[in-house]
């Protein structure tokens, strides 16, 4: 056994590792493992991490940010993520309150539940357009045809980039997001954070001199305490935005498509009864977190389950195993369309929930309707579905290529 | 029959408010907003549902 980083604790030690590659069945083997070892379980990797692996343990430490935090103790590496190198703070969520309460509060209206229906003729808009280019074809990309571009035309469209910026925005969050620190993809897209950062940058100069109507003038005139937001801060806020809006919705999209492929059942229940959907829309959240685990620093000591934790100690929740837990839900590795209620923990909970869940529901419903609709019996073809090499923080899936009756365009 | 939200726990998930719109109302970044409101009893199947899709555990109903 590997040198005990955790000061004789009992808690049991597995061997989890981000950077090794892991299949979504794997990931979800092993985190059963782990919760039938306990609430706390430990590993050695990654300079030593606890794990919590049940909902009511997972739920309480999200909800208790002042013991577990989620400011950068390292202002260079995530507070909130595993991760292998220097990435820029996301901000809100890398901020603690009270500095956290400003930048949240702009998120917060920016994405607002009234603010993301509004947005649903356009995510239905863009769905359209996207399936557009392929319906007359008879087999497209369901990835990179419809659930990379799509929450990329509705963000970036909202917040006033131009269309060309689209696509290579969502591509290098796409490309970070799909593969695990250490992945020569993910490697060579990291990069090119710099040049999205410029790009957002050199936008919201611009619309501090000539506002437009659009939210990335909203958040260039943002103000705190009744001073304007510093500008380095209103382009990290931007670049949280972009990160958390454009490739999760895709991986929640790429599951939920998977999963209606091989469950035809399924696919005929939701377009007989629409209605269904929307329970349906959060089984497919609790059932495929796209962000799969999320990290905390310890910021004074605590005893969790009988763990003793210092301050400084690094946390990791797991989101998929909280939803995957059997004392918080009847048969939680049966898909159930209709449950309810269904309280899972793929938006998080507490300060630090996700402001952006409203829109993701609002683009996942639009999504998967047009598809619905318009590519009733779509199958998969060919090789088949590819799954991002790595399920420990993100999960989805790279390439859905289907077949499907050609149709017109609408 | 009335709503009590725990205004600490809320954190804006606004699910009380897409199963019952016409009882739970949001404030303007989508936290409940009708701590305190009575339910009119034609609604009471409306506010547990609300109040049963929180997960956050926020929302309860008492029946004064």
């Amino acid at each position: 056994m590997a040198a005990d980083l955790f000061g004789g604790s009992e808690a049991p030690v597995i061997d989890f590792d981000v950077f090794k590659a892991t299949t979504r069945a794997e990931s979800n083997e092993s985190w059963r493992e782990a919760r039938r070892m306990g609430p706390v379980v430990r590993t050695n990797n990654h300079d030593g991490l606890w794990m919590m692996t049940r909902y009511d343990e997972v739920c309480a430490a999200f909800r208790d940010w002042e013991t577990f935090s989620s400011a950068r103790t390292n202002p260079e590496l995530s507070s909130v993520a595993v991760t292998a190198g220097p990435a820029p703070l996301l901000v809100p969520e890398e901020l603690d309150p009270p500095e956290w309460q400003g930048y949240r509060r702009i998120v917060a209206e920016l994405l607002a539940p009234h603010v993301a229906e509004s947005l649903r003729p356009r995510a239905r808009y863009w769905s359209n357009r996207y399936l557009d280019k392929v319906i007359g074809l008879g087999r497209c990309d369901l990835v990179t045809d419809l659930a990379v571009p799509v929450p990329a035309a509705v963000i970036m469209e909202f917040l006033g980039f131009a269309e060309a910026q689209w696509l290579p925005v969502a591509t290098v969050f796409h490309d970070v997001s799909a593969y695990p620190p250490g992945h020569p993809t993910r490697e060579e897209a990291l990069p090119r954070y710099a040049g999205v950062l410029d790009a957002v940058s050199d936008e919201l100069a611009e619309r501090r001199t000539r506002p437009r109507e659009d939210a990335l003038t909203t958040i260039a005139q943002a103000t705190i305490d009744g001073a304007p937001i510093d500008e380095r801060m209103a382009t990290l806020l931007v670049f949280m935005v972009l990160g958390g809006g454009v490739d999760t919705t895709t991986s929640l999209v790429s599951a939920a498509l998977v999963h209606l492929e091989a469950n035809r059942a399924l696919r005929d229940e939701l377009q007989d009864d629409p209605g269904l959907l929307t329970t349906a829309t959060e089984e497919f959240l609790r059932y495929y977190p796209p962000a799969r685990t999320h990290t905390r620093t310890v910021a004074s000591d605590t005893t969790v389950a009988g763990c003793p934790m210092r301050a400084g100690d690094r946390i990791l929740l797991s989101e998929v195993s909280a939803n995957h837990d059997e004392l918080a839900f009847d048969a939680p590795h049966e898909f159930q369309a209709d449950r309810f209620p269904n309280r899972h923990v793929s938006f998080g909970m507490g300060r630090h929930r996700c402001p952006g869940s409203h829109l993701a529901r609002v683009e996942f419903t639009e999504m998967l309707t047009t598809v619905l609709q318009r590519m009733p019996d779509f199958e998969i073809d060919g090789g088949g579905a590819v799954e991002y090499p790595s399920w420990a923080m993100i999960g989805g899936w790279s390439s859905i290529p289907v077949v499907f009756t050609p149709r017109e365009q609408a | 029959m009335r709503i009590r939200v725990d205004t600490d726990l809320c954190s804006g998930h606004a699910l009380c408010a897409a199963m019952a719109p016409e009882l739970y109302v949001l404030d303007d970044v989508g936290y409940c907003a009708v701590d305190g409101r009575e339910v009119p009893e034609d609604l009471r199947g409306a506010a547990r549902k609300g109040a049963l899709a929180c997960p956050e555990r926020a929302i309860t109903l008492s029946t004064d």
